[in-house]
């Protein structure tokens, strides 16, 4: 390790404001000023001067945190309509009658399916399992195949994650269907097995690709979001705290209720418990998220 | 530096962002490798200078294509990793294929052979 490295860095930063993003920049080129003065002493140099060529190297640093990040005026001109039309993104041809191909394969698969499983048309099992094939397969194409599309805000995402979102979405709708068969009574409980196979290996995937999904927002987007005002609760983190309380209270109400009417009148009202907190709670969102701020003493 | 050498040296720096991308493609890198990274595949002949490639990393990470976050060293200073968004190899791609188109057109101007040394 190089001892001169940390006094040379400290000059070169010096007169330097420290804002947290100069702090950030300094701490990175410590770590690659080291590397770099340890590859030169490697090659012969004295300590002394690696740790003086590789900060020559380096340049001038106050150019550097001149010229960004925050140095591009806000062009308050451009509202998000604007932008939007500047940069939209027709969908292509070719997509959109395979988004049609696909839908209908979904809406044909379920349909019939359901309607076997009933009773209503004579199929037996095996055309009803593969009639949530094909309704599954439709559903996950459409999935797979709008992600790999260019949209006027996003890019298109890597062949291989969207094919992993086309088998996630498979496996989880294939699954429902199963669990949907042993519902109506056509197929055994075994069913239930592959139910449950499709569904959790579905969420696992699922999880795995939302905790390793990276930025797929165009630039223009971005600038766009970081240029929206904050709401309310950005501005007051103790509303957006009040209101996750309130959440909390309704949902537990809920939750009681719905056990209670399980237990009177019946399983079938238990929805209308639910629907109701639903509608409480977007109410509640509803009035302290975009209340105008009024001044103290209303 | 001869006259070959600034050429070189202005064409390589005019596509450093899509070059930084296409090294972090290969895999989450910080400052000092990108920089290697870069040195090596020239040869040594050329380099990027330090100092242009932090201001494509802050570009870059500004405009989403890449994120970065810090390496967990136990001595020495810790490293800032840098890592390429769906958005970043997105944009490669189309950086790319306007390369090869471009390229393509400047060799028909320039007339330059296939076989030219």
């Amino acid at each position: 390790m190089n001892p001169d490295i940390h006094r040379l860095l400290d000059e070169a930063f010096q007169g330097i404001e420290m804002t947290p993003d100069a702090q950030d920049l300094k701490e990175e080129m410590r770590a690659n000023l080291m590397a770099r003065a340890d590859e030169l002493a490697a090659a012969g140099a004295t300590p002394d001067e690696a740790a003086r060529q590789a900060i020559a190297e380096l340049g001038d640093v106050r150019a550097l945190l001149d010229e960004t990040p925050d140095a591009a005026p806000q062009r308050g001109a451009d509202d998000y309509a604007s932008l939007v039309l500047r940069h939209h993104v027709r969908p292509k041809p070719g997509f959109v009658v395979r988004a049609v191909v696909w839908s209908i394969a979904a809406v044909v698969g379920i349909t019939l399916g359901i309607l076997g499983a009933a009773g209503v048309l004579p199929l037996s099992l095996g055309p009803q399992i593969a009639l949530f094939g094909l309704a599954s397969t439709g559903i996950a194409l459409l999935v797979g195949d709008s992600l790999s599309q260019e949209t006027t805000t996003n890019h298109p995402l890597p062949q291989n994650r969207a094919a992993g979102y086309f088998l996630a979405t498979l496996l989880g709708a294939y699954g429902l269907g199963f669990g949907g068969l042993v519902a109506l009574g056509t197929m055994p409980v075994w069913g239930v097995v592959f139910a449950a196979l499709g569904v959790i290996a579905s969420i696992v995937l699922f999880s795995f690709l939302g905790a390793t999904q990276t930025n797929r927002h165009k630039a223009w987007t971005r600038e766009a979001l970081r240029n929206e005002p904050p709401n309310r609760f950005e501005r007051e983190p103790e509303t957006a705290a009040r209101f996750g309380v309130y959440t909390a209270a309704i949902w537990l109400v809920t939750f009681a209720v719905i056990a209670v009417l399980v237990f009177t009148v019946g399983w079938w009202w238990a929805p209308v418990a639910f629907v109701a907190g639903f509608a409480l709670m977007m109410l509640v969102l509803a009035r302290m998220l975009f209340t105008s701020d009024k001044p103290a003493g209303r | 530096m001869t006259q070959d050498d600034a050429f070189a040296a202005d064409l390589l720096r005019g596509h450093t962002d899509t070059i930084v991308l296409g090294v972090l493609r290969r895999g989450d890198a910080y400052g000092f490798e990108i920089y290697k990274a870069i040195r090596d595949a020239t040869g040594g002949q050329h380099e990027i200078k330090e100092a242009t490639l932090y201001a494509t990393y802050r570009r870059l990470e500004k405009d989403g294509l890449v994120e970065s976050y810090w390496g967990d060293e136990s001595q020495g200073g810790r490293r800032k990793y840098y890592r390429i968004t769906d958005a970043g190899r997105a944009v490669f791609r189309g950086n790319v294929a306007a390369w090869t188109a471009t390229r393509r057109i400047i060799d028909a101007l320039l007339d330059v052979k296939e076989s030219q040394q």
